[in-house]
């Protein structure tokens, strides 16, 4: 009888958290945090290579991560802070029990990580064209992460435009990242709130008003796209039929997930395991498959 | 499988017991319920395999065990998260009396959990494993492994393969595991004389023509690949399936599963993985309850779609191995069998 380690070989065990801080919590809105992580070890990749968190060839874009916390299992959640930043942002929206934890968790505390996992957004084909990001709610979590990446490197990208609705403008979140963006001049943000407030000056409307306001060259210009299902839907529709092809329109999705690997089945959609084809879908990719969000 | 012996049925036993002293035997045993499952046999003189019965297990409960403990975790006073795997053993393991659609799912849990150092437990288990399989003379009552070609006799994947001519046993030896064996203790073995290997091509045929069941998985393969089921197969199937999961319990091949934490108290807790079945109402509902799956109609739709479309689509063969299990367990009517049958109306 052989006595082994889970580890042999010093090979990494997929499954293992490692550890991190909450070094910083912004509170973005009643239901929305946004926490600011410290890893305190190496993240050890999908492939079960060792890459190193927090740094730029760690992670890219639009790829998630599994969230431990304590008593509460895992979730999968994306990385909200771009690879160019120092430190490693999860932004959070309370929903289930997991998220709740999160939201109780004070400075110092620590949660665990695995990961990065899935196909990030295809930053690479993006150089050159004007982009136009569109979300919703917490949607602007992976959206934010393409944007400082562009920010970072401004030479590589056209002109980027945002669109941001929430529900009221109490829910308006990542208020610290609108003014700085707002500020730089560089990305030319719209906001808009489903239902005013006596002191909001700004649109009233679902995003899909804002959007039909702009004329977005169809040639040039990407669309990122992130939130609720019936946004996502509605978008996708009304930017295909400006002309911009559905190779340029992008949007990253939602799924129950357990493992990230491409095991545990829990993500499946149509032939794909979107932990590991997904998040990231074109339009095009998705018209090919039988999804919930194209209803 | 090239090399062929005859191993006398009066040596079987025998055998047995000196190869229990090498490695933790499991096998299918009756027990005191009358229930035939694979089992480990820690006194071999005592207990005597079954082999007249298909064990109601297969091996995916040792492979792939239903609960595994994957950590303990501790939280310290410092907010500190410490995760720690547990301490594991595994025993050298040979399983006896495995038939070729359960051995045939074990060359399947291979393809989805080794590539890619993604699972490093079944890894640890498999490669501390040995595969003794038996042909099916006579298939069992709801078998159908003919029709997914995953049996009555196994060609390759064993390391020793039996066919029951008797008397004797046929012995065909496969993975290098079955010639070690041979070598170890060549005193069980004869060589096979021409006739008895020819024997076993007769038991063969013999076997693919006492199936019960005229079973069309090809029909239900193709229509599955061209979108041409008939109309309301999915919503008949929903409406019979009656939410109990036994299906993909005692499916060889379902590899579902789910992580959770279970606390010990306020400062412990240990990590589980357990198998789940996409069959299950929250499978894919998300927290916040958007759910991409319609559980109303579409929740055996990945089930069978994964089984006869998607894998023959990834591996070249389906992943139902014909082995009957779902159709003794399901009380509804909307097991493998249903399914094919309805797909070919």
């Amino acid at each position: 009888m052989t006595i082994d380690k889970i580890r042999p070989g010093g090979v990494i065990d997929p499954y293992l958290p490692v550890r991190a801080r909450i070094s910083r919590i912004i509170e973005e809105n009643p239901r929305i945090r946004t926490l600011v992580l410290e890893p305190l070890e190496e993240l050890p990749a999908a492939n079960g290579a060792r890459s190193t968190a927090g740094r730029s060839s760690a992670y890219q874009p639009g790829q998630f991560v599994m969230v431990s916390v304590p008593h509460c299992g895992e979730a999968p959640i994306s990385l909200a802070s771009s690879p160019h930043e120092p430190e490693l942002r999860l932004s959070v929206l309370k929903v289930g029990l997991l998220t709740e934890a999160l939201h109780r968790l004070p400075v110092g505390a620590e949660v665990g990580l695995r990961g990065p996992y899935g196909r990030p957004f295809p930053l690479a084909d993006l150089h050159g064209r004007r982009l136009l990001f569109i979300a919703g709610g917490i949607g602007l979590a992976p959206l934010r992460s393409v944007l400082e990446s562009c920010l970072a490197e401004p030479e590589k990208f056209g002109p980027l435009t945002l669109l941001y609705g929430s529900r009221t403008p109490a829910d308006l979140a990542f208020g610290e990242d609108l003014a700085r963006w707002q500020q730089s001049g560089r990305v030319d943000c719209r906001l808009t709130v489903d239902q005013g407030a006596p002191g909001w000056t700004g649109a009233v409307g679902l995003v899909t008003e804002l959007l039909a306001e702009l004329e977005p060259a169809p040639e040039q210009t990407s669309v990122l796209i992130c939130g609720p299902p019936p946004m996502i839907r509605a978008v996708c529709r009304q930017t295909a039929a400006t002309g911009i092809a559905p190779e340029q329109i992008i949007t990253t999705l939602e799924r129950q997930m357990k493992c990230g690997l491409g095991l545990c089945r829990h993500c499946h959609l149509d032939h794909h395991l979107v932990c590991v084809d997904g998040p990231v879908y074109t339009l095009a990719q998705l018209q090919q498959l039988e999804i919930m969000e194209l209803g | 499988m090239s090399d062929q012996y005859l191993l006398s049925r009066d040596h079987l036993a025998p055998l047995l017991r000196r190869l229990a002293k090498e490695y933790r035997l499991v096998a299918p045993v009756r027990n005191d319920h009358g229930d035939t499952m694979f089992q480990e046999i820690a006194n071999p003189v005592a207990t005597v395999p079954d082999l007249e019965s298909q064990p109601q297990n297969s091996l995916k409960d040792f492979l792939f065990p239903q609960q595994e403990h994957l950590y303990d975790y501790r939280l310290d006073d410092a907010g500190g998260y410490h995760f720690q795997p547990p301490a594991t053993t595994t025993p050298p393991t040979l399983f006896f009396g495995v038939r070729p659609c359960d051995l045939n799912a074990v060359l399947y849990l291979d393809v989805v959990f080794l590539p890619g150092r993604r699972e490093l437990s079944y890894r640890r288990r498999r490669e501390n494993s040995l595969l003794i399989g038996l042909n099916c003379n006579q298939p069992f009552a709801d078998c159908f492994c003919a029709a997914v070609n995953a049996g009555p006799f196994l060609e390759e994947g064993s390391d020793l393969q039996l066919t029951d001519l008797g008397r004797d046993f046929l012995v065909e030896v496969g993975r290098a595991g079955g010639a070690e064996i041979i070598r170890r203790w060549p005193h069980f073995f004869r060589s096979a004389p021409a006739e008895e290997r020819n024997r076993r091509f007769q038991l063969y045929l013999e076997a693919r023509g006492g199936f019960s069941r005229q079973v069309h998985a090809d029909q239900a393969i193709k229509r599955l690949a061209a979108d041409t089921l008939p109309s309301g197969v999915w919503e008949e199937l929903a409406t019979r399936c009656q939410d109990c999961n036994g299906c993909a319990y005692l499916c060889p091949t379902c590899t579902c599963f789910t992580i959770v934490d279970q606390p010990q108290d306020q400062h412990h807790g240990r990590r589980l993985r357990l198998w789940d079945a996409c069959t299950a109402t929250g499978f894919t509902a998300m927290a916040g309850g958007h759910n991409p799956v319609q559980p109303g109609k579409d929740k055996l739709r990945q089930r069978f779609r994964h089984k006869l479309e998607l894998d023959v689509k990834k591996h070249g063969r389906p992943s139902c191995m014909g082995c009957g299990r779902c159709v003794g367990a399901c009380f509804g009517g909307a097991d493998i069998l249903h399914f094919i049958n309805l797909a070919g109306r």
